[in-house]
């Protein structure tokens, strides 16, 4: 038998599987495999917008976190000004990591080996010895640190150090719709409440990724508990109801899943409701009033989830969001960071129970996460197994469903939300991305 | 302050006693039985440790948790593992909870006394020949109840940042 991993020819197994994406086939050696990981930090994450950090974690002059774009550990941080900049970690005269802690306010960052000093902004201010060692041979202004592209939308902080990217605007392209309903939480948005969970998981991010994308057929039997407890007030049946959406092309992907009799923006805070309306179009009200619930992927490894949730069977409860990055450190390997976003307005009393229920379905030790987790991590590992080198996954899905052209919202919009097209739209991109077609 | 606490010893001997078949009770999955242990009122906090400089405000998040739990949300968490359908614990973890390093003191309250212990968490998983470990520093607040005691707050703080386990399907 010949396998994958025996063909030497990169280019042309892309290509078939790019050819199978659109025949609905997928393989499944893909999701842990070195050489394929190898390919996606140089020619996707090397290439791609990668998330770096919600604005509101960052909200004073000299606040920074340190995060990753690839493989590369990067500082953002709001300088004096109130910009924000992204510069790698690492010091421009010998390569030692600057920064050590994962956040903190600093309005310097001075190296621990030989003592060069930068601004937060990643400017080159202080040389030891500069006069008398260099003999006016180094310029500080040439060797600040350096600097990735960065880009924002409703306070998300995209970065790249790929200077020839389009603009975040195009890269979204059209999925700032979707994204309005996790992002504009109010007249002043969303807000982190607290830093992120993270934690190391033999998962590859790619599972997690397609899952956030919209994968409403997982529901009702991973989350089966949540249906045999009554957390769901509706029964696997009826769950599979809504739209899946994707943006042809760019990747992105939400399934918006619909209950029928359920009040619009229901578990949103009450008193907010009407400004949360305000800041959306017409479109996006009607759109979301429809939506229970709301998961999606923005490509390649940013997912968010919007679902109201109650501990009391049948009861609305509170909307929570959480927002996660599926940081990939290796084949079948990723660091998972989550966070939960509230609105900014919301009363405290309204923060604190969105954030108990997101610490008992979503954080890592959430009873939902717990579950996906699990499978993810098997999957991951079956994914490795010598036999499955050959095989391919059916992606077959909604293959002839035409758009539903009474929905009003961008994109190639489908239903039921049981639907593979969003992710024949998500590994079409990655092929596209790993292919350098972008 | 004295080095030596001023709790009597018999009281400080059942203490050690109760917080030993209470950590029984959770390593043989008697999680009905562990829920006995748990005040109505309890308060059940795992804070998010963040990397931080030495001279930062904290390490232990102000907001974040990864476990903000009361009696309620804890009767959620072992009901779900009551169902069939908790994927996590299928096949169930296998764990044992080691208390060491117990000191027990008064509270500003008769009848309830801060403790506090060190807890190494071993957690095995499958057939997987890795287990986790959980380093926890674990304050509790634990009340006297007729013959016996309840815990009215478990605090604990995991000492690695990132945890290395795919999730926290068990209790702390």
């Amino acid at each position: 038998m010949t396998t994958h991993l025996e063909n030497p020819n990169m280019e042309a197994r892309l290509r078939e599987i790019r050819d199978g994406i659109d025949q609905g086939r997928f393989p499944a050696y893909v999701f842990n495999n070195q050489e394929i990981f190898d390919l996606e930090q140089e020619k996707l994450f090397g290439q791609a917008w990668t998330f770096l950090a919600h604005e509101s974690e960052i909200p004073k002059p000299g606040d920074y976190v340190t995060r990753y774009i690839g493989n590369n550990n990067v500082i953002v941080a709001r300088d004096e000004h109130g910009e924000i900049h992204a510069n790698l970690n690492m010091c421009r005269h010998r390569g030692n990591m600057m920064c050590k802690s994962e956040m903190g306010n600093a309005s310097h960052f001075r190296c621990s080996y030989h003592g060069w000093v930068y601004k937060n902004s990643g400017e080159l201010i202080g040389v030891p010895y500069l006069a008398e060692g260099y003999e006016g041979k180094l310029k500080r202004k040439d060797w600040g640190l350096v600097k990735s592209r960065i880009d924002t939308y409703e306070g998300l902080v995209f970065g790249t150090f790929n200077e020839d990217a389009s603009s975040l605007e195009d890269y979204l392209g059209g999925f700032q719709f979707y994204l309005d309903l996790y992002l504009k939480q109010g007249p002043n948005g969303s807000e982190v409440h607290g830093p992120p969970d993270h934690w190391i998981t033999e998962t590859d991010w790619k599972i997690a990724a397609e899952n956030f994308a919209g994968d409403g057929y997982h529901t009702p039997v991973a989350h089966q508990f949540g249906f045999n407890l009554g957390y769901f007030p509706s029964s696997g049946a009826t769950h599979s109801q809504g739209w899946a959406a994707s943006i042809p092309g760019k990747g992105h992907g939400i399934g918006l899943g619909h209950t029928p009799g359920f009040t619009p923006f229901a578990g949103f805070p009450e008193e907010l409701t009407a400004e949360i309306k305000k800041s959306l179009s017409p479109d996006q009200v009607e759109v979301f009033s429809s939506t229970r619930t709301a998961v999606g992927t923005v490509f390649p490894n940013l997912s968010f989830l919007m679902q109201p949730f109650s501990l009391i069977p049948g009861e609305t409860g509170v909307r929570f969001v959480t927002m996660r990055l599926y940081h990939p450190i290796g084949p079948g390997k990723c660091e998972m960071y989550s966070w939960c976003l509230v609105p900014k307005d919301a009363s405290d009393e309204y923060k604190a129970a969105a954030y108990q229920a997101y610490t008992l379905t979503f954080a890592q030790a959430g009873t939902f996460e717990q579950d996906d987790l699990e499978n993810w991590a098997r999957l991951t590992r079956m994914a490795k197994s010598s036999a499955a080198k050959g095989i391919e996954f059916p992606y077959l899905m909604g293959m002839e469903t035409e758009r539903d052209e009474d929905f009003r919202g961008p994109g190639h919009v489908v239903k039921p939300y049981v639907n593979d097209s969003n992710f024949r739209n998500l590994w079409g991109r990655w092929a596209d991305y790993l292919l350098g077609e972008v | 302050m004295t080095a030596l606490s001023t709790v009597d010893r018999a009281i400080q001997e059942d203490i050690k006693e109760f917080i030993a078949r209470e950590a029984l009770a959770v390593d043989e999955r008697r999680f009905r039985d562990w829920l006995d242990f748990l005040a109505e009122d309890i308060t059940y906090d795992v804070p998010l440790r963040v990397v931080r400089e030495g001279l930062a405000e904290w390490e232990l998040s102000p907001t974040g948790r990864i476990f903000q739990d009361n009696k309620q949300t804890l009767e959620v968490r072992v009901r779900r593992l009551e169902t069939d359908f908790a994927w996590a614990e299928q096949p169930p973890s296998r764990t044992r909870h080691y208390v060491t390093n117990v000191l027990i003191d008064d509270s500003d309250k008769a009848g309830e006394y801060e403790v506090a212990s060190y807890c190494l968490i071993y957690r095995s998983r499958g057939d997987s020949i890795e287990p986790n470990f959980v380093s926890v520093f674990r304050k509790d607040l634990v009340r006297r109840v007729g013959d016996s005691y309840q815990i009215a707050r478990r605090w604990a703080a995991i000492d690695q940042a990132i945890i290395n386990a795919h999730n926290l399907s068990i209790f702390i």
